[in-house]
């Protein structure tokens, strides 16, 4: 562990260098961050006018769906993870076996690339964040308590999903073409995350397979907790559910990493 | 006239590259088994969300289920039709222009804007195709009024103009590959803003709706069509959708043009 923290600040700094190379890339992958809760919010709220009764939907007015999907902007920023589409070609392009011989577990690495994009990219998000609040309007309830607890429950569910995406993309090391498993955790996001809708709108089946599932944790229930539509007690509940799934993640990583180092050196001789 | 301007010659080209890349397909067999697999389920989760949606409302911008399936059904053709020969054929062109390749297409005894607009075509997207008419089918059987058959042919000319327009588009976007060579990520920035056709632009403000109708022209490839369809089309919008797919074609190539002469090759 003392080594892994004496790494961590020089790959961040060789990570920040190297984003700074890709910022247009960068940039583009921030922005549909924007773009997709945008079109959800607008989506929504005109939805709402098409309702019964024409005022809220399950309770959400629209300026409640205008908080929502703002708050899904921020905590899918925060818990952005790409190694899914990341880990073939890392293995195909050889630069896995160069990360496999330092003297540190190949994911530190990642974790140090995954914190200088999301630090980097919010020199961009912050302004166009601003101004989609300026637009939308949306109403918020969050209190003192909210903006405390908020910030343990964001980094419990970046790394209850980063820790998931990175068991999930190691299984790269036995299947070359990953595009389906990237389409799968996309889809889950969507639906079973709660980016399309939040769950208590969802269709009841939808809401079962969604609380069987970690991805609920990761949106749904930070952007529920940080518009302060919880209560205390359901706040903590949620955030014990983060940590069981992170325990969960990684026993998986321990049994999935030795597979696969295992598997690595049959295929990379 | 020599034999290489006939419309006829043209078609066997085209009829040429399909079996090329079907038989370029053929040797990866499973992967096209997964990509429709992974279409179905794009589909159903299509479905989903528009289960989604209606179980909470009536309506959306004016649109009922079946407007919106409708919509979703052209949304989707469209996707497939960009996906069958527009955005690989345009990404080759991106990636030879960086590479210097471009040489070796523009060396062919034939128009070369047509060439390297059709050469390569992915037979499996034909799925979305597919899976979109079925959309678009169910939909039209649902509809409180009945489609017209003069509202089908409509539907068709504006599907053919929204087609057009998105092909113009894409032809400048790769166009801009010989001043800016590094652009391969715009194609990754169409498709996220494509994601807002997918509902009618009437759900959008006015000066998003405007930005989507003249800038990136949505309204025309999956909005107006779908309209049309259902009746929601005003007459004035099929004018100016035939003038616009006229237009753009004509600009687009034009810029091609322009764009090549500036090409210099990999040798140079």
């Amino acid at each position: 562990m003392r080594a892994v923290l004496r790494a961590l600040p020089a790959l961040f700094r060789l990570a920040l260098a190297e984003m700074f190379q890709y910022r247009g890339e960068m940039v583009l992958w921030a922005v549909w961050g924007v773009v997709y809760p945008s079109v959800a919010m607008a989506m929504w709220g005109v939805a709402v006018k098409g309702s019964p009764g024409g005022e809220a939907i399950g309770g959400y007015t629209p300026g409640d769906f205008a908080a929502y999907f703002w708050l899904t902007m921020v905590v899918g920023h925060a818990t952005t993870a790409w190694d899914i589409h990341e880990m073939s070609w890392l293995i195909r392009s050889g630069r896995m076996s160069a990360r496999l011989l330092r003297p540190l577990l190949p994911i530190w690495h990642s974790v140090a690339d995954n914190l200088a994009y999301k630090i980097l990219t919010l020199t961009i998000l912050v302004p166009l964040w601003l101004l989609v609040i300026v637009v939308a309007q949306p109403s918020f309830q969050t209190g003192r308590f909210e903006l405390l607890v908020g910030i343990p429950v964001l980094v419990l569910a970046a790394v209850l999903h980063y820790l998931w995406g990175y068991n999930l993309a190691l299984l790269a090391f036995w299947f070359t073409r990953m595009d389906a498993i990237g389409q799968f955790w996309f889809g889950a996001g969507l639906f079973l995350g709660g980016r399309l809708a939040p769950l208590t709108i969802m269709p009841e089946p939808v809401q079962r397979i969604a609380s069987a599932l970690p991805f609920k944790w990761v949106i749904w229930f930070p952007a529920e907790a940080l518009a302060g539509w919880l209560k205390p007690g359901a706040v903590y509940s949620g955030m014990v559910n983060q940590l069981i799934w992170i325990v969960l993640g990684l026993v998986v990583f321990h049994v999935m990493w030795r597979l696969s180092i295992r598997r690595y050196s049959a295929v990379g001789a | 006239m020599t034999k290489e301007n006939t419309v006829l010659h043209h078609l066997k080209l085209l009829w040429l590259f399909l079996r090329i890349s079907v038989q370029n397909d053929a040797a990866y067999r499973v992967d096209f088994l997964a990509n429709v697999f992974v279409t179905l389920a794009h589909f159903g989760a299509e479905l989903v969300g528009l289960w989604t949606i209606f179980s909470n409302t009536r309506s959306l911008g004016g649109w009922n289920a079946m407007e919106v399936l409708a919509l979703l059904g052209v949304f989707r053709a469209m996707s497939g039709i960009i996906g069958l020969f527009i955005s690989p054929n345009m990404r080759l062109i991106m990636e030879e222009i960086r590479e210097g390749t471009l040489d070796f297409a523009i060396l062919k005894p034939i128009n070369t804007q047509f060439f390297t607009s059709f050469r390569r075509i992915v037979v499996w997207r034909l799925a979305d195709v597919v899976l979109g008419g079925v959309f678009i089918t169910v939909a039209c059987t649902q509809l409180s009024a009945a489609v017209s058959a003069a509202q089908l042919i409509l539907f068709l000319v504006m599907l053919v103009a929204g087609v057009v327009i998105i092909y113009a588009f894409w032809l400048v976007l790769a166009t801009c590959a010989f001043w800016f060579t590094r652009i391969n990520n715009i194609e990754m920035v169409f498709w996220n803003v494509f994601e807002a056709g997918r509902y009618p632009v009437d759900i959008y403000r006015p000066v998003i709706q405007r930005v989507l109708t003249y800038l990136i022209p949505l309204a025309f490839i999956t909005t107006y069509p779908a309209a049309t369809l259902v009746g929601k089309i005003e007459p004035g919008n099929v004018a100016v959708a035939l003038a616009a797919a006229t237009g753009a074609l004509v600009l687009a190539s034009a810029f091609w043009k322009y764009g090549l002469r500036s090409y210099s090759g990999a040798s140079a």
